[in-house]
């Protein structure tokens, strides 16, 4: 039987992050499993996403009594609102703190934790634009910007 | 629509939550908390036929009823392990109620306990002995602090939405604590403010160290009987109805971070008991942090979706007040043994309808609401219990 948790892992060590989708239901699927969970059929396609995607919602965590993220602290776990429609728990990188926010435009980065590759998250690079414009003083400010993302949501 | 008739909770027992559990077991503590309730229903040990108990922290959970079982010599003609997380508790009455109108069994002991040890809880091992095995491939990789980070994520994204603020939820722990204070056998008894609360370390951003529960040992236990009971020592207290609610296990799988089963489980509960909201006079609801209370007070349906903030920060939810929240303190400023955390809901509420609760006792006590609540606001059993 084809082994989905290696499959999964398999495409991030390529660079790339595929979810399964079923065809029947024309719905993508995280986490990987065996069968679809709406349909409980077998035959799920694996299709690479955008890596696009907003934060749905996020914590700052500051007291970590995991092992390898007790020197990490503070970092930003979040749950990601991929386009295509399913939600995946990760990390926010490459963000200020104070401008982590739900609705953040974010997308696909990899990093390297413990020996393994890891899909993160970072601010994408046209909310870095508006981040631009804003020091310039052009548009609203970043905060009114991006509540309007988030509203969407 | 069933409707429990019969159902009647006639002894309850709980022990002092310690953070020292001096070398007992799960079964130990288990076994003190049964021997009271088995001595203030009234009954003889002999007289219990039925057993319901939730997991254990630290032993294995093979045979685990059996395990109960045997250590207290009772021989019991139904028992099982309930393990819906933080609702267990509230769910083991569920089901006896069921057992005991029926007929299946007269007497049914409902047993919650555990035991509090930092070098297991705080390991890897110990975090990944409450994930699920998706959770522990997908999701352990990014640092998720269990259950912490999860409310986290449910109450930034409830202030995305609402606007609710660290101050209202904060309010919560303030007026449990209040709570506590009249409650000898709270784990936290010193006055405590809003600053209080938010000058505690952020731990999770925007919760912080005063709004989440503190893990401890101990353990409650329930006589839930056939009414009427041989049991008389106290007036009985009738489990009128339950209702449950199931969404998902892991938050990802949350359709929604702010709107839980809750909604459902309270309705269904309520409709069983043929009760309104305006009817309930003391509300026991779990309380893992407080953005948990004020989404449970939401969904329930005391003030409109969105409105929990504002209404925690203008209702007073003490024993004094006009809605009476968690009147032993809550898990927050007693502590969380483990699976009992949730059954210090059930007995504070019997408590109250009894007119027992001493300093802390509200004066209209005909109708309680308690609440279990599992996982990230995932599963919910909520049960009316009012007096005969």
């Amino acid at each position: 039987m084809n082994d989905y948790k290696d499959t999964y892992w398999q495409y991030i060590s390529s660079g790339k992050l595929c979810l399964q989708f079923c065809p029947a239901c024309k719905q993508y699927i995280f986490y990987p499993r065996g069968l679809c969970p709406n349909c409980l059929q077998s035959g799920l396609e694996w299709k690479e996403v955008t890596g696009k995607g907003r934060v749905y919602s996020y914590t700052i965590v500051h007291i970590s009594s995991l092992p390898d993220f007790q020197d990490e602290t503070p970092y930003i776990y979040a749950l990601i609102e991929l386009a295509e429609g399913v939600r995946m728990p990760s990390n926010l990188i490459d963000c200020p703190m104070d401008k982590v926010r739900v609705g953040l435009s974010v997308e696909l980065a990899f990093i390297k934790r413990k020996g393994k590759i890891l899909p993160v998250f970072k601010p994408s690079e046209a909310t870095f634009s508006i981040n631009f414009l804003t020091s310039k003083g052009i548009g609203g400010t970043i905060n009114n910007l991006i509540n309007k993302e988030g509203s969407q949501l | 629509m069933f409707k429990p008739s019969h159902a009647s909770i006639v002894g309850i027992g709980d022990l002092k939550p310690s953070l020292n559990p001096g070398g007992k077991s799960t079964l130990d503590f288990m076994a003190e908390a049964a021997a009271l309730a088995i001595l203030d229903a009234g009954l003889l040990k002999n007289d219990v036929d039925g057993l319901l108990v939730t997991p254990p922290s630290e032993d294995s959970y093979f045979l685990w009823p059996s395990q109960v079982a045997e250590y207290l010599q009772l021989f019991p003609v139904f028992m099982n392990m309930v393990e819906l997380g933080g609702a267990s508790a509230a769910a083991t009455i569920a089901r006896a109620a069921l057992l005991v109108d029926a007929g299946v069994c007269k007497n049914c002991l409902c047993l919650s306990g555990g035991v509090w040890d930092k070098q297991v809880f705080n390991t890897l091992e110990g975090k990944m002995a409450v994930m699920s095995q998706a959770e522990i491939d997908y999701d352990l990789p990014y640092g998720p602090m269990g259950f912490n980070s999860g409310y986290a994520l449910i109450a930034r994204r409830h202030m995305h939405e609402y606007g609710t603020t660290p101050e209202q939820l904060a309010k919560i722990a303030v007026d449990q604590r209040f709570n506590a204070m009249a409650n000898p056998d709270a784990l936290f008894k010193n006055p405590l403010t809003v600053s209080d609360v938010l000058a505690s370390p952020l731990v999770v951003d925007p919760l912080h160290l005063l709004e989440i529960v503190r893990p401890c040992s101990g353990a409650s236990a329930v006589m839930v009987s056939r009414f009427p009971s041989d049991a008389n020592r106290h007036d009985p207290v009738l489990v009128r109805g339950f209702g449950e609610a199931y969404t998902h296990s892991s938050i990802v799988y949350a359709t929604s971070l702010t709107d839980s089963p809750i909604k459902m489980a309270s309705h269904r509960a309520c409709q069983m008991a043929g009760v309104e909201i305006e009817n309930i006079d003391l509300v026991s609801l779990y309380d893992c942090y407080t953005i948990t209370v004020l989404i449970s007070l939401e969904d329930i349906g005391f003030c409109p979706k969105g409105k929990g903030g504002k209404f925690v920060e203008n209702t007073d939810l003490t024993y004094n007040g006009s809605l009476p929240c968690n009147t032993h303190g809550g898990q927050l400023a007693c502590g969380q043994a483990s699976f009992a955390g949730g059954m210090s809901h059930v007995t504070e509420a019997v408590r109250q309808l009894r007119g027992e609760a001493g300093v802390r006792q509200v004066k209209k006590n005909r109708v309680a609401l308690v609440n279990g609540n599992g996982g990230v606001m995932s599963t919910q059993c909520c049960l009316i219990l009012g007096r005969g």
